[in-house]
């Protein structure tokens, strides 16, 4: 009887969790943040797990369709935007967004077997070997992140200063754009201008402002229109495309879900570098693996507690009324229920592709981007107020310096990454004083 | 190699050397970051200083509109063909065709070494990942051939892409014994990847913290070199004491995924090794080799077998549709 209410649990936390990746610019973590301070939630601890596995794994399946289809991508997300975009500009955003959930789907799997299986076995010694290098590898990632801008104007005319500093603005704009998003963020951490009961959601409007009005903006100024969606039944990629592209997601996922402050994003660029991919296919396979792997293995290891390993918002959020007793009873249920989310949601991706489509192609896709960023500053408003209405400006002013001197966006991640670092080094209040942030 | 992977190679050098693990695992970054930061600094100096002030003689920009391969071929047999004649460098520059905002015309220029000419030949259109923007399979467009007035030698490959981004410059340098050699970007892979550059940043370390940074940075500078020189195109090891490029080992290109992966995998097993060996508390030790074949080889022959079976099941499918289409 137990396992039917669990399975129950599941299934509904994925319906709602498909259902909340379908909003551009929502995180499932908003949505768990808003049930946990809204409604009483149920004394039943067992059955928590299951619905938030479910709601997690959901939404990281669909949110693949706002990033491809409307360009309004999360954090974790961002990558997959511009190949997402060259796919919905040729009529075939709809193969685009299945290829990100065939690579989520295939890594749930490995997540459960055999990942799953060895994470309780080899987890406990990894984390006592990087537990105190966990901060350099964050500063590791920042300096890489930082070195690899590559300068992608200045590539006529004599060779010079002229040149040189033609070249020069693509990574000074993404220095920049790391420095003042860094500065978001620390100013998040350390004086948040939210009142206290907002505090789940402070890093809402600075994402969707960094990552996902941009982009809307663009859409509603360019006035593109959308082409016709091409709805293949089978997709045109080989078994070998969705291998290397789950096998590369993995690895970034994975390295995302051990290092704190290591986001699904960078994860995802990580292992698109280290594999050298030039393939879309493998790349949009790649970041839907990458996800996966970060969101649901990062909550998986709660079910662990003896590794002393508890990653990312979801865990936290659960931890606040759930503790995992240790041992197999919590956890397999918990890999249970992820490979019963993978398979229902992905089972779900096609019917609400189609409806996101539909919506596209009646209302067009101006009117679309317009809604979708008013729902955007909707949701940031009725979260956080009028104080995040006015982080949300500052965050989209920061966020468009990428797209105005074509630099990698994801150098946005400073609003994470440099908080973080500076936290673990135990430098973020000594910064934050000198900057002014906190007196 | 790509610069995530000369990045871990020399954050390897320098977690290799013990104290620095320790200083790491004690509040104190400084010497891994200093060798992942020197092990990618060669390409940053390269990429994004030097390049920009290397000066160039011609400057080929083909018109996107009009497709003109006889244009470019001229220009190149005549950049080889000058510097045969008046015996001083010349130095052309291709320029990219950029077709949108993430569309670029590709074109390659082929030396045949022993026909003495070069060929120019329109390709597909490709986006910025460089993969054709169509699904036209062969986009052949207008090609054209240029003779050359004496004989070349290489020192890279014979064929060069131009694509995205920025094109590629050719120096035709005259050689004492009559042919003219051809150098491909030659701005890359020389001064910035010298042991002696990277000596003067190692003892320039040594000065400004300590001798161990130092170590660190002439290590890592040193494997970005050696890693280099297992491709085509080679390093000068030795500038200001020796002129031009040694020929690379051949052993990988510089793009491909499995070298890159392999390398940056090996690393990453490596590093941990090291952690594991050098962190106060740790009781967790495990031996190098057995780390290597549990972690890094057998993954990877999985990987492999599976990668195999899928090319296998897509070989059978190639084979079996025609058969069905011509049935």
């Amino acid at each position: 009887m137990e396992t039917i209410f669990i399975l129950s649990a599941a299934v509904a936390g994925t319906i709602a969790g498909c259902a909340a990746g379908c909003i551009p610019g929502f995180h499932v973590y908003n949505l768990l943040g808003v049930m946990i301070t809204s409604f009483a939630m149920p004394d039943s601890g067992n059955l928590l797990p299951p619905l938030f596995i479910g709601m997690i794994v959901g939404w990281t399946m669909t949110a693949a369709i706002p990033s491809v289809l409307l360009a309004a991508p999360d954090e974790s997300a961002l990558l997959m935007v511009l190949p997402g975009q060259k796919y919905a500009g040729r009529g075939e955003g709809f193969e685009a967004a299945m290829l990100t959930a065939a690579g989520a789907l295939l890594a749930a799997f490995l997540l459960v077997i055999p990942a799953g299986l060895l994470i309780p076995i080899l987890l406990p010694e990894i984390r006592t070997t990087l537990r105190p290098h966990g901060y350099w590898v964050l500063w590791s990632v920042i300096a890489f992140l930082l070195l690899s801008e590559w300068p992608k104007l200045g590539t006529r005319g004599q060779g010079g200063w002229r040149r040189f500093i033609e070249g020069c603005s693509t990574p000074a704009a993404g220095i920049l754009t790391f420095l003042m998003a860094g500065m978001l963020g620390l100013v998040l951490r350390y004086n948040p201008p939210f009142p206290p009961k907002a505090a789940l959601h402070g890093m809402m409007p600075a994402f969707a402002g960094l990552f996902a009005v941009p982009w809307l903006l663009l859409n509603i100024v360019s006035r593109f229109q959308l082409p016709r969606q091409e709805q293949r039944s089978a997709l045109r990629a080989s078994g070998r495309h969705i291998l290397r592209g789950t096998a590369a997601g993995c690895l970034g996922g994975g390295f995302a879900a051990l290092f704190p402050g290591v986001s699904g994003g960078i994860g995802g660029l990580l292992a698109g570098h280290a594999t050298a991919q030039r393939d879309d296919r493998v790349f949009l396979v790649s970041q839907g693996a990458s996800r996966m792997i970060y969101y649901a293995g990062a909550l998986l290891l709660m079910f662990l507690p003896e590794t002393g390993y508890s990653r990312g918002t979801g865990a936290f959020l659960l931890g606040t009324f759930y503790e995992a007793n240790g041992g197999m009873n919590d956890y397999l249920p918990a890999l249970g229920s992820i490979a019963v989310a993978a398979a229902l949601s992905f089972l779900l991706m096609r019917p609400l592709l189609r409806l996101t489509l539909w919506c596209v192609n009646k209302f067009g896709f101006c009117r679309i981007s317009t809604a979708a960023l008013s729902v955007v500053i909707g949701l940031v408003f009725v979260c956080t107020g009028f104080m995040g209405l006015l982080v949300l400006a500052a965050a989209t002013g920061i966020g468009l310096i990428p797209v105005l001197f074509h630099s990698r966006r994801i150098n946005c991640l400073g609003v994470i990454l440099l908080p973080a670092a500076l936290g673990m080094s135990e430098l973020g209040p000594v910064v934050a004083s000198a900057l002014g942030i906190i007196r | 190699m790509k610069g995530l992977t000369h990045f871990i190679v020399g954050l390897t050098a320098a977690a290799m050397i013990p104290e620095s693990v320790r200083a790491a695992a004690s509040g104190n970054p400084l010497y891994l970051l200093l060798g992942g930061i020197f092990g990618l600094l060669p390409d940053t100096l390269d990429f994004k200083f030097y390049r920009f002030f290397y000066r160039h003689d011609i400057e080929v920009m083909p018109d996107p509109d009009k497709p003109d391969a006889r244009m470019i071929a001229d220009a190149v047999a005549h950049a080889v063909n000058k510097a045969w004649s008046t015996g001083s460098c010349v130095k052309i520059k291709l320029g990219t065709v950029r077709k949108g905002a993430d569309l670029w015309q590709r074109y390659s220029i082929r030396f045949d070494v022993r026909e003495k000419r070069v060929t120019v030949a329109y390709g597909p259109i490709v986006d910025t990942g460089g993969n054709p923007a169509t699904d036209a399979v062969a986009t052949k467009g207008p090609s054209a051939t240029a003779a050359l007035a004496c004989d070349i030698t290489l020192d890279y490959e014979a064929e060069t892409t131009v694509d995205i981004f920025d094109g590629p410059l050719l120096r035709m340098t005259p050689t004492p014994d009559g042919p003219v050699r051809i150098e491909f970007i030659p701005w890359h892979r020389d001064w910035s990847h010298s042991l002696t550059v990277g000596a003067v940043f190692g003892l320039a370390g040594a000065a400004l913290w300590n001798p161990l940074a130092g170590t660190v940075i002439f290590l890592a500078y040193a494997m970005h070199a050696l890693a280099d020189q297992m491709g085509f195109m080679g390093v000068n090891f030795f500038y200001p004491f020796r002129r031009g490029r040694r020929p690379g080992f051949g052993l990988m290109r510089s793009t491909e995924a499995w070298p890159n992966f392999a390398t940056v995998w090996l690393c990453c097993l490596l590093i941990f090794w090291s952690l594991a060996q050098n962190t106060a508390g740790t009781e967790f030790r495990p031996g190098l080799v057995r780390l290597i074949i549990g972690a890094g080889v057998m993954p990877v022959v999985v990987f492999l077998l599976a990668d195999r079976l899928m090319r296998g099941k897509q070989n059978l499918k190639r084979t079996v549709e025609p058969q069905r289409n011509a049935e």
